[in-house]
């Protein structure tokens, strides 16, 4: 998980090109690098996040400029490892996000005919391949290169004497931008809509030429059209705006980004195999898998519709026989695994159905159908709004199914978001920030709720805390409990109140500090929890929708009092693109 | 030239509708307040813009966020007064600037009347200046600002809005600005009176219905929501996306109304009315000379007359809202307001309510028949049964 940036046009192009990658930090931060093309190729790159101010971009003259910004996956992030890698002459400068499989035999292979390879890492063959076919023409030995490459690739290539920036792309998003009098490559649209709106999406097998006033796209040799997109995300979107962090930003927009979605999807046929399907598969990764959780308690209650859920990774080893059809849902559109689930179901006859945030992503070409969450760029690792879009697409699936049974609950839902914003959640904080572990407990749909609250949890705050079927928890976990051990409860009336009520009791009667989320004028709930958090609706839908909120809240707020790094929390990238 | 733009306060006396949001933010034609100052700078050509927030800073920050021009926030932590608001954004200020109220209405002319003149104050006689800062002046000098005096000794408030050099805020030792202004002049310093033009506070929540007219005004008429064709609207009607009018409904203008608006069949909309986004109004309703903020429901054979409606509330139907004059008391002091109804969010009133000059809460439940009047209902959360 990389990212690349490419831009020609002006003579900044590497303040430009940096400035790029510092809105692609959020793909892989741990080194960054750029290459510009002036008189002669110039290069800088270092391990680490791109500093604010003090990284010297002086010495890279020219108007044309590549750079990278890294997620390792070959070779330990250092400065030797960053992207850009030459060539043994120096002369071509390669960046690439993705994966080359058959490195290691290249690599033996070049060794012996001379070349001196300085990193460890995939790219670098890259690099030297081009050199060795290269005669003054940039895009004619890229292609001549790219048949013996192996693997997933977004690659950006410069050349000494060629005035040219040469992209290709295998499996790995890769997207023209075009400016006024500028162009620019990028592995999503994030750095590129600040300067244009217009983009292409290139395709697998894409390479596309960009010269100073015009790009030129072949695949396989022979020049193809590509659809050119007028992107309607603002800037605006993709700016953190005051906000002393994305999370937080992404979470206050959720009350737009759910009527948003569910605005977007009903000016939408609904894809017939939708309506038809007898059974639903749904795989997912993260965030997204608890989101189709929520999916399936509803689809199973409300619809009477079979439903399974499986972990993408689980999913793509170990497929259960498929029948019906088959979901895959990713913010990104990116993720591997769930990329691949899909492409097994396809394997198998199942028609798919794609779920997901980003237009033109992998997924939605892969896919028989896509349903786009329309949350707009999310940047913060931890995933808020896209949790919420996901909610909205799956709720407005299932008024659909119903009928519009449930469209008024949909229609009036973000209140309950706006609702939960306001709420104070200082007592809960401070009974959680010191806490090395924590559960979070809740049934029905509300299992779920509680998993995704406890990830949020863990990614952001990297306090140890566990989702839990509340019934789950005399079976083990119970032995864990004591007055360190806090426990998150959501208990709302229904079916399971009873139970749920008689589980807290348990929980308090072994000392355990108890953060109760219960219907406002919840006495009982009032008098036996530590810390009782008001949701403003208890209802299904917009009880889902309050509870998810403040599970987010309550792991941004403890987070941020430990003074964690919440929008690029350690060891975690935003989109998983490799297994 | 710089602006600050104070929307760090509450507005408690705008209470209930400032539970939930500061009074910077509660929209006044389907605008929250802030963005009529801030459009008045940006016609000046005033393009650095620093808004102090605190209560509810994270609503304010969302809020700046959609809008076009880019719009520098500061965080003051506790709400200690004006002076103090303008200390946390002194570290931005680098060159003459303007110090604004972010809950205030005021015109561009104003603005390019006092940019002309250093180190000033705008001014504006006020028929109730006990509740402003009474400006004592000589000449065109100002010698002293008085606080919300009990007896005023002259009817020119000063409006909030200053011309200040970056040299002032080595005065401001006092978290009170008026204080500090004040500290300045007793050491010697200046202040000139620049008259303003259109200036409107609202003091209290029932001033919001003025505040609202006064900007309904100025509107400039748009259609792109779905009428029926037997429909009717006259006047200047700005009618949002995806709003939807039905038959035999007349709107008269000035009136907004907001994206994805309903409003059903047979129903009288206007004048003055404002109505936010997503708002629904159901069959044979009267509304006229109303506030009605986002989501906000009306049911069918409704009338309502100078109302305050809060984001989501909904009232039932066969709902009437009639003007009454009670006696309420306001932070300690005892008013006389006249209006309708000032209601706060996520209120729900069930069929057949009667309001007449109430005052209701946030969250607050009524059940069919009920008669409100006055502050039977203002806390937030009761139950009238």
């Amino acid at each position: 998980m990389c990212g690349v940036f490419g831009y020609i046009g002006g003579p900044r192009a590497a303040s430009i090109v940096l400035e790029g990658l510092r809105k692609l930090e959020y793909r892989g931060y741990d080194s960054f690098g750029i290459a510009a093309l002036g008189k002669t190729l110039h290069v800088a790159k270092r391990q680490g996040r791109i500093p604010e101010e003090g990284f010297d971009i002086r010495g890279l003259a020219g108007n044309a400029a590549i750079g990278h910004t890294r997620w390792a996956t070959h070779g330990v992030p250092n400065d030797t490892n960053a992207h850009p890698h030459l060539d043994c002459t120096g002369k071509i400068a390669v960046v690439h996000n993705g994966v080359i499989e058959n490195f290691a035999v290249l690599k033996r292979q070049l060794q012996e005919r001379g070349h001196r390879f300085l990193s460890d890492t995939d790219t670098e063959v890259i690099a030297h391949l081009i050199e060795e076919v290269y005669e003054g023409d940039l895009p004619a030995a890229v292609n001549a290169v790219l048949p013996a490459l192996e693997g997933s690739y977004a690659i950006l290539a410069l050349a000494k004497g060629d005035k040219r920036i040469v992209a290709a792309r295998n499996r790995s998003t890769l997207v023209i931008g075009i400016g006024d009098d500028a162009l620019f490559a990028a592995s999503d649209m994030t750095p590129i809509l600040e300067h244009t709106r217009r983009m292409v999406v290139l395709e697998d097998g894409d390479v596309a030429t960009l010269a100073p006033a015009s790009v030129c796209i072949t695949n396989g040799g022979a020049p193809v059209d590509r659809e050119e997109e007028i992107v309607q995300w603002s800037v605006e979107d993709v700016r953190k705006g005051g906000f002393r962090h994305f999370m937080l930003k992404e979470i206050f927009d959720q009350p737009a980004v759910f009527s948003e979605a569910v605005r977007a999807l009903r000016n939408e046929e609904l894809p017939g195999i939708i309506r038809d399907a007898g059974r639903v598969t749904i795989v997912a990764c993260g965030t997204s898998y608890h989101a189709a959780l929520v999916f399936r308690y509803l689809l199973e209650e409300k619809c009477r519709v079979p439903a399974r859920v499986e972990p993408a990774s689980e999913f793509r080893y170990y497929p259960p026989p498929l029948e019906g059809l088959v979901i895959g849902i990713s913010q990104s559109g990116e993720t591997a695994d769930t990329l691949t689930a899909l492409q097994m179901a396809k394997a198998r006859a199942c028609p798919t159905l794609a779920i997901v945030n980003v237009v033109g992503s992998s997924i939605t070409r892969l896919a028989d159908a896509s349903l786009f969450m329309n949350a707009g760029p999310e940047i913060s690792v931890a995933a808020t709004k896209s949790f919420v879009a996901e909610l909205a697409v799956f709720l407005h699936l299932v008024d659909v199914l119903k009928g519009g049974a449930c469209a008024y609950e949909l229609d009036s839902a973000h209140l309950a978001i706006e609702e939960a914003l306001l709420l104070d959640l200082t007592p809960a904080v401070a009974c959680c920030r010191d806490a090395t572990d924590i559960f979070f407990v809740g049934r029905g749909p509300f299992y779920p709720i509680a998993l995704e609250g406890a990830l949020k949890m863990k990614e952001t705050s990297y306090i140890h805390a566990e989702g839990y079927a509340a019934g789950e928890l005399k079976h083990g976990p119970f032995a864990l409990l004591s007055p360190e051990t806090p426990v998150v409860a959501i208990c709302v009336p229904g079916e399971t109140y009873g139970v749920m009520a008689s589980n807290i009791r348990e929980m308090k009667a072994r000392g355990t500090p108890l953060i109760v989320l219960g219907q406002k004028d919840d006495r009982d709930m009032q008098e036996i929890s530590d810390v009782f958090i008001p949701l403003p609706f208890a209802e299904s839908i917009a009880g889902l929708l309050s509870a998810t909120v403040i599970m987010q809240l309550l792991a941004y707020h403890t987070a941020d009092a430990l003074g964690r790094d919440i929008d690029r929390p350690r060891n975690l990238a935003k989109s998983v693109t490799v297994e | 030239m710089q602006a600050v733009i104070l929307a760090a306060g509450e507005g408690r006396r705008l209470r209930p509708l400032t539970k939930n949001r500061p009074k910077a933010l509660i929209p006044v034609a389907n605008k929250p307040i802030i963005d009529y100052p801030i459009k008045a700078l940006l016609e000046c050509g005033i393009r650095d813009i620093i808004v102090v927030a605190g209560y509810r800073k994270d609503h304010v920050k969302r809020h700046l966020n959609s809008l076009d021009a880019p719009i520098k926030v500061v965080e003051q932590k506790n709400q200690l007064g004006t002076g103090d608001a303008l200390r946390c954004a002194a570290p931005q200020i680098r060159e003459n600037f303007l110090v604004l109220p972010g809950d205030n209405l005021i015109d561009a002319l104003s603005i390019s009347r006092i940019m002309a003149r250093q180190n000033s104050v705008l001014v504006k006689d006020h028929p109730y200046p006990s509740n402003f800062g009474v400006v004592m002046a000589e000449g065109d000098m100002v010698r002293s600002i008085i606080e919300k005096p009990e007896h005023a000794p002259s009817f020119s408030v000063s409006t909030g809005i200053y011309h200040l050099t970056p040299d002032f805020l080595s005065h401001l030792t006092d978290n009170s600005l008026t204080d500090s202004i004040n500290g300045m002049l007793e050491r010697g310093g200046h202040l000139g009176v620049v008259m303003a033009g259109e200036w409107h506070d609202a003091v209290y929540p029932w001033d919001l219905l003025a505040l609202n007219k006064k900007v309904l005004r100025e509107t400039s008429p748009a259609k792109s929501g779905a009428i029926d064709r037997t429909a009717v609207i006259r006047g200047p009607v700005l009618l949002g996306k995806g709003a939807t009018v039905g038959p035999f409904t007349v709107i008269y203008g000035p009136a907004v109304i907001g994206p994805g608006a309903e409003i059903g069949s047979h129903c009288a909309i206007g004048p003055f009315v404002s109505m936010g986004d997503r708002s629904k109004i159901d069959p044979f309703t009267l509304i006229r000379h109303s506030l009605l903020m986002e989501d906000v429901q009306v049911g069918s054979h409704s009338r309502v007359t100078e109302a305050v409606i809060g984001e989501g509330s909904a009232f039932g139907d066969h709902t009437t809202v009639e003007p009454g004059v009670p006696l309420v008391e306001i932070e300690g002091t005892l008013i006389r307001g006249r209006f309708g109804c000032i209601v706060g969010d996520h209120v729900r009133a069930d069929p057949l309510c009667i309001f007449q000059g109430a005052i209701v809460g946030n969250d607050v439940q009524i059940r069919g028949g009920k008669m409100i009047s006055g502050t039977d209902a203002c806390q937030d959360g009761v139950v009238v049964v």
